[in-house]
């Protein structure tokens, strides 16, 4: 069997309803239906929900007095009658058909129609009310239509499994108004009119009534098409987990299960040409009807589920359809729009997602099934900039009528897109509003008045970097006055005339910002056009772009801004380098391995003022750290015979040089040179550089030392070396591809350390993985704002099945069938062990890059098992709040600073740190809290280290001061070695690499050999004894030790 | 009985610090004849002896009772060769501390602080350290000969909230009890403590739970002491290494230059010893060189001669195309066809295995 088709199968288990479900369902609609069947005849008037019918704008007059007969028919539409209702949502559709005479003839003018549907309505609902067979009842909107109201009754039902299943009453008007009145050119609400007083063409209200009209008909034009049609049932469903897993799709606008259904019945008619046959299985289904939505022609003709000839609609009355309607897809009856609600942009989105989808399955490993299907592609992680908009109360909505030809919600919701599209031009590729205004707990007789409470939502896809984030608009050349006009009328005070290098002379609208802010500019353009257009205020309009970039600025400021000054400094370094003459060998290149030269790092180093070259005069700053991130450089030099063969020779050789390249260097251009016996820094430019040399033949040697088994366990420095300066090279190409990469990695980096992971997951398993997220962004695009790649990276560290799969980083596409098979096959290898012990598994992190196919560079012994667990936990949680967050802003204490907050609690033992001790306090996130657990030892700070000197004037001081400063000194990283020298076997130490005053320690599990019979007090007090050792060996550094949790033992 | 004697002096410290009431009845249990004075007098002057420390600064404190214990050790030694002069030395040697003190108390106005005190005080630490960890293990160690531990460890429990300058006075104090203990236990059997040893663990639990109590109300914590006096450890020790390791380059230059002479004459003396052995047997192997120069050293496999590169690609991509096609036989042809077939079918296998563990995983539910 196919593994696809395998899990296609198990995921349809998951989402069908067994039969002793439907048999109690039926019940429970065939009783419900009973109900309203004995409702006896009652006069009805518009006091059941005069708010309602006000808000329509319908008079309450006697007009709308009827005498209520009960259904003329009542009959199960929709999923259920085509048994392929999918879990979680269960539900059932009751078609429920008014009888004619309850309505007058001319009913259908001024939304006479819609105030009698609901007083109909109103009616089913209180007698139900006192009906034993029904639980609860609420108020819904018929696809977000607010002047269609439809009942939600939630029978009594037993199982739990069926607990949320409610029953949908939706009113039909079968044959109760004449079609011709309805047509698309008839105004019916004869208070929408144009300025001069003419009335306009209702096709939306018109279509509303239609759609009641033909409801059964369609339902029923269904049901024939899936009656005892197995695999299309099953393809149905796919289908809607699909949508359904793309929120922006199924929605009020765009998307639903019955649409669906309506597609897939077209396709399996003559009209539909017959695309889908009987001897097709549900994944060919599945893909035929995505490729007919990708590539059909609904939006430039328009389709019709009757087949040619009997269709009875003449070229005329099709271009009317067109003139009215964005997307053409008319029913049965042929004279009403199945898709009136879709909007163009809503259709375009669909395209895309269906030809996106059709690749991805294609592209992706094993058929895409994680992809298409299990992956939820919402409205936060798709997007690139989401934008929350609080229109509750604004009185662009509220001054004019709820509902005329279409609803209000919906109009501004087009207003909002037409403005947005305008205002972005071609910054933004896409565009999408969505308003979910229907209330969750809506009761009829609030009327309208509730509506549009929650916020309105808009996704912004970004188009390119250069496009998105330039800084000047340039507009219409002052000649041409109109379109000045306009321009200067859309943006105001913003709008300014400016000469242009070229000599052109064009109205523009100018966004000055610093270069690190760039990726504001389409914020700050929204605010402004949402204050002026909308009268908005800045509390009213959520933009998600920049909420996260608190953890990454230092001083208010992105420290990132500063490496065009670093990178100028490496050019100058490997340009010196390379001219170099005194040492025997010559240079021959200069290669970056520090994440800082990449634009990977958290804090690239800043310039540091006592890191300049004798003779610069730089004016130094009055305050200066006291310990210099030194940046690694690895250097290669030209061939040569003479170096020895032994490995520590060869060692002692290369410092040699090292030496002497520092010497040089010091001598020339003044550079300060500090060594020790592993390693050489120059100071130069403002900056510190590491030099190591790769030596060519180490590797050679290594591969030389014999059998493939020995090169995994021996790792030279040369070895290690290369693969680093492959993986710079290639970060730095996807650097320059994407330039969202970079800020997205220190958004991963920053959380990946803030919750104290930095000992097992190294920085570049981490730079891997997103890189991932942009190689292969299926199913979405690459992304192209930090917080939805950041949001991405959590999902994908918490959803990747990292037990089953390798995660393969493919950075140009250049791996063959070949590669990929070896890559499997090592993969396996490493899975092997996987069947006799779970927990064993190495790399439980599979990473494979062009450089390293076995996953050994990176992932090789950590994380393992266990802590790629934890890993995924956090990110999970992670994940789910910053979704929330996004939605719906930051609630109470869940605030966007706690992405960042990790609870300590959760560890064994947590040593504090004095955070003014640390090498640079200035990047410490939060200080930490401890309120709860034991306190075992406290300790004072040391005086003899201060993290940062002040710099007196002269230039003695300067010469002093550069003395005292340390190259590469972290306290804390003198503190974690001390550590596992100390206690080897004894805990785990989840720290924070990028300066968080927290330390974390976990027991590892001991042995039980040393059991004995005092238990636990005698391991309370070795426990104690071991932290304040703990505690000693960090002292000057340690602030307290807690004790949580006594190991188990 | 050395081992014993070795644990006894550590357990100072904790024996202290569990009530006096429920020492007394140890002691009282474990040799009711003679301990009963012994012990009373030195819990008195662990208590002059604290009340002392308490008036004085606790640094300076330490200190004097630290130089204070080296010569109570040195009298123990004493006093375990002649067990009979117990109570008098003690209070000599409490009288001494006083007077110890008071001396301190002058240096203090000095404020010189000596080194050779600091000094005995960082051994003394680090041996108290030693001491303790020693008892835990000793003490499991131990176990079947002397129940005294087994309070001993309960009692190093409670000890977490104790300030270390008590526990260190406290020392001063019991080293009298200690000394009793140990002149008892020569002379107790072992065979009459394995009945008191239940009660004595009755007693035990007891106490850990009110100890635990205690615990909870106690604020104070042990401090980190002398942290920016120790260089052995901590910030004091990095920033140490971090000067030594950096001396210049001159004197880096001039290791790694005494390292590659070394090496140097270490390759030079085995290539001697080995041409020596060539010459012993008075045989030179000669071998032929057959075509062309060698471009590689034998020995080291580094190329000596240059070699232009292009001809070295072409050169093996010529070598590759000599090697015979895999299926120029035809029971090769049919090896890879049958290993093809395995493969699949090994693949088909894996992918069973596969699905049967995602079964497992259950990771179908796409809500």
């Amino acid at each position: 069997m196919d593994s696809l088709d395998f899990k296609v199968g198990e995921l349809l288990k998951e989402i069908i309803l067994d039969d002793s479900a439907i048999e109690t369902l039926d019940r429970a609609v065939s009783s419900v239906a009973d109900a309203i069947e004995s409702i006896p005849e009652q006069l009805v008037s518009a006091d059941a929900a005069p708010k309602f019918v006000a808000d329509l704008g319908v008079p309450t007059d006697k007009k709308l007095s009827f005498t209520f007969k009960s259904p003329e028919s009542i009959q199960v539409g929709g999923s259920h009658s085509i048994r392929s209702v999918a879990k979680p949502d269960i539900n059932v559709d009751l078609l429920v058909r008014m009888p004619k005479e309850c309505f007058h003839e001319k009913d259908y003018l001024n939304h006479r129609y819609h105030a009698k549907r609901l007083l109909y309505l109103r009616v089913i609902e209180k007698s139900l009310t006192t009906c034993p067979v029904v639980r609860k009842i609420g108020w819904s909107s018929f696809q977000n239509e607010a002047r269609k109201p439809v009942l939600i009754v939630f029978p009594v039902v037993k199982s739990a499994e069926l607990s949320d299943f409610f029953i949908r009453i939706i009113p039909t008007a079968t044959s109760l108004f004449s079609i011709s009145k309805l047509s698309l050119t008839r105004n019916n609400v004869r208070a929408f009119t144009q300025e001069c007083g003419q009335t306009q063409a209702t096709p939306k209200y018109n279509s509303s009534i239609l759609e009641d009209m033909f409801l059964e008909e369609n339902s029923e034009f269904v049901r024939k098409a899936f009656h005892e049609w197995k695999s299309l049932k099953e393809a149905l469903l796919l289908l809607k987990v699909w949508a359904r897993n793309r929120s922006s799709i199924y929605t009020h606008n765009c998307l639903n299960g019955y649409l669906i259904a309506v597609i897939l019945s077209y396709l399996t008619v003559e009209s539909g040409g017959n695309l889908i046959t009987k001897s097709m299985n549900r994944m060919q289904i599945f893909r035929v009807t995505l490729k007919f939505i990708a590539t059909s022609n609904l939006m430039g003709k328009g389709l019709c589920l009757q087949p040619r000839g009997q269709c009875n609609k003449s070229k005329e009355d099709m271009n009317q359809f067109l003139q009215s309607f964005d997307i053409i897809f008319l029913d049965s009856s042929c004279s009403f729009n199945l898709f009136f609600r879709l909007t163009r942009t809503a259709f375009e989105e669909l395209r895309d997602e269906a030809s996106w989808m059709l690749s991805s399955i294609d592209k992706c490993r094993g058929g895409g099934f994680e992809e298409v299907f299990l992956t939820k592609v919402d409205f936060t992680a798709k997007f690139d900039s989401c934008l929350r908009i609080n229109l509750k109360g604004n009185s662009k909505i509220c001054s004019s009528n709820y509902c005329m030809d279409d609803e209000c919600w919906r109009i501004s919701e087009k207003d909002v897109h037409s403005l947005l599209q305008q205002g972005l031009t071609d910054r933004a590729r896409f565009v999408r509003v969505i308003w979910r205004s229907t209330p969750s707990d809506w009761n009829v007789e609030d009327g309208f008045s509730n509506f549009g409470n929650e916020p309105m939502l808009v996704g912004v896809l970004v188009s390119s970097q250069e496009k998105s984030f330039r800084v000047v608009d340039i507009g219409p050349n002052p000649e041409n006055k109109e379109e000045v006009m306009k321009f200067r009328k859309f943006w105001g005070e913003k709008a300014e005339l400016r000469r242009f290098r070229d000599g052109t002379i064009a109205e523009s609208t100018v966004w000055e910002c610093e270069p690190w802010a760039r990726h504001l500019i389409i914020k700050r353009i929204c605010e402004y056009l949402f204050a002026k257009h909308f009268l908005l205020t800045k509390d009213d309009v959520v933009h998600i772009v920049d909420q996260l970039d608190f953890c990454l600025k230092l001083s208010g400021k992105d420290p990132e801004s500063s490496s065009g000054a670093l990178l100028e400094a490496f050019e100058l370094l490997s340009k010196r380098l390379r001219l170099l003459e005194e040492i025997p060998l010559r240079i021959s290149s200069v290669q970056p391995l520090d994440p800082a030269l990449r634009h990977t790092s958290v804090f690239p180093p800043q310039p540091h003022p006592l890191a300049y070259e004798k003779g610069v005069n730089k004016k130094p700053s009055k305050l200066a750290t006291t310990s210099i991130q030194s940046l690694d450089v690895m250097i290669q030099l030209e061939g040569s015979g003479n170096w020895p063969v032994d490995r520590v020779a060869i060692e002692k050789t290369k410092s040699a040089f090292l030496l002497k390249i520092g010497e040089s260097l010091q001598e020339h251009s003044g550079a300060l040179c500090i060594a020790t016996k592993d390693e050489v820094n120059v100071l130069m430019s403002g900056y510190s550089f590491c030099l190591r040399i790769m030596h060519e033949k180490g590797l050679n040697m290594l591969r030389n030392q014999g059998g493939s088994d020995k090169i995994k366990v021996t790792s030279s420095v040369d070895k290690e070396l290369l693969i680093r300066s492959q993986h710079s090279s290639m970060i730095n190409g996807l650097h320059g591809r994407y330039p969202t990469y970079g800020p997205v990695v220190r958004l991963a980096k920053r959380w990946v350390s803030a919750h104290l992971f930095s000992s097992f997951l190294a920085e570049e398993a981490i730079e891997l993985v997103v890189a991932y997220l942009f190689l292969k962004p299926f199913p979405f695009h690459a992304p192209c704002s930090r917080v939805t790649g950041f949001l991405r990276f959590l999902r994908m560290l918490s959803n990747y099945d990292w037990a089953f799969s390798p995660l393969i980083v493919d950075i140009n596409e250049d791996f063959t069938p070949k590669d990929e098979k070896e890559i499997d096959e090592n993969f396996m290898l490493s899975r092997k062990s996987c069947e006799e012990n779970a927990q064993n598994v190495e790399p439980a992190m599979f990473l494979a890059a062009p450089y390293d196919k076995a996953s050994e560079a990176w992932t090789r012994s950590s994380p393992n098992r266990s802590v790629l667990k934890r890993i995924s936990s956090y990110a999970q949680s992670s994940a789910d709040l910053l979704t929330n967050l996004i939605l719906h802003g930051a609630d109470g204490p869940y605030t966007w600073e706690c992405l960042f907050r990790t609870p300590l609690n959760t560890y064994d033992a947590v040593v504090l740190l004095h955070h003014n001790k640390l090498s640079n306090p200035q990047h410490l996130l939060f200080p930490a809290e401890m309120n709860c657990g034991k306190q075992v030892i406290r300790g004072k700070a040391s005086k003899d280290f201060q993290p940062y000197m002040i710099l007196g004037g002269g230039v003695q001081s300067l010469e002093d001061a550069r003395n005292k400063v340390m190259v590469n000194f972290d306290p804390t990283r003198c503190f974690l070695e001390d550590l596992k020298r100390e206690f080897p076997n004894t805990f785990k130490v989840w720290h924070d690499s990028l300066g968080g005053d927290a330390i974390g320690l976990t027991w590892e599990k001991k042995d039980s050999r040393k059991r004995s019979r005092d238990g636990e007090d005698a391991s309370r007090t070795e426990t104690t004894d071991a932290l304040k050792r703990v505690g000693e060996v960090g002292k000057g550094l340690v602030k307290s030790v807690h004790l949580f949790k006594v190991p188990r033992r | 009985m050395g081992k014993d004697k070795k644990v006894g002096k550590a357990a100072q410290g904790t024996t202290k610090s569990l009530p006096k009431l429920t020492k007394k009845k140890l002691k009282l249990e474990e040799d009711p004849d003679s301990g009963n004075q012994t012990a009373g007098g030195a819990s008195t002057e662990a208590e002059n002896n604290l009340r002392i420390l308490k008036g004085k600064k606790v640094w300076k404190a330490a200190k004097g009772t630290s130089k204070l214990l080296v010569k109570l050790r040195k009298k123990k030694l004493k006093l375990e060769e002649d067990p009979s002069f117990d109570d008098q030395t003690v209070e000599g040697a409490s009288t001494e501390a006083k007077n110890n003190l008071r001396i301190l108390k002058e240096h203090k106005k000095n404020k010189a602080k000596p080194m050779e005190k600091k000094g005995k005080l960082s051994k003394r630490k680090k041996g108290g350290e030693d001491n303790k960890s020693f008892t835990s293990n000793g003490g499991q160690h131990l176990n079947k000969d002397d129940h005294v531990f087994d309070l001993i460890n309960s009692g190093q429990t409670s000890e977490n909230g104790s300030v270390e300058v008590k526990e260190q006075s406290e020392t001063v104090g019991s080293s009298g009890v200690e000394e009793a203990c140990i002149g008892k236990r020569i002379k107790t059997k072992k065979l009459k403590r394995v009945g008191k040893s239940k009660r004595s663990d009755h007693v035990s639990e007891k106490k850990v739970q009110l100890e635990k109590l205690a615990e909870v109300d106690s604020e104070k914590v042990d401090e980190i002491s002398s942290v920016d006096e120790d260089c052995t450890r901590g910030m004091k020790k990095w920033l140490i290494n971090y000067k030594e390791s950096r001396q210049g380059l001159k004197i880096l230059q001039q290791r790694i230059d005494e390292f590659i002479t070394a090496y140097e004459a270490q390759q030079e003396q085995e290539r001697r010893e080995r041409e020596a052995i060539a010459a012993e047997g008075g045989w030179t192997v000669v071998v032929h060189h057959k075509g062309r120069k060698k471009t590689t050293d034998s020995e080291s496999g580094i190329t000596v001669g240059s070699v232009a590169q292009a001809a070295v690609l072409d050169n093996m991509a010529r070598k590759k195309n000599k090697e015979v096609a895999l299926d120029f036989y035809r029971f090769k042809k049919q090896e890879a066809q049958r290993s093809e077939v395995m493969l699949l079918q090994s693949k088909f296998e894996q992918d069973k295995k596969r699905i049967q563990q995602l079964r497992a995983a259950r990771k179908f539910r796409p809500y």
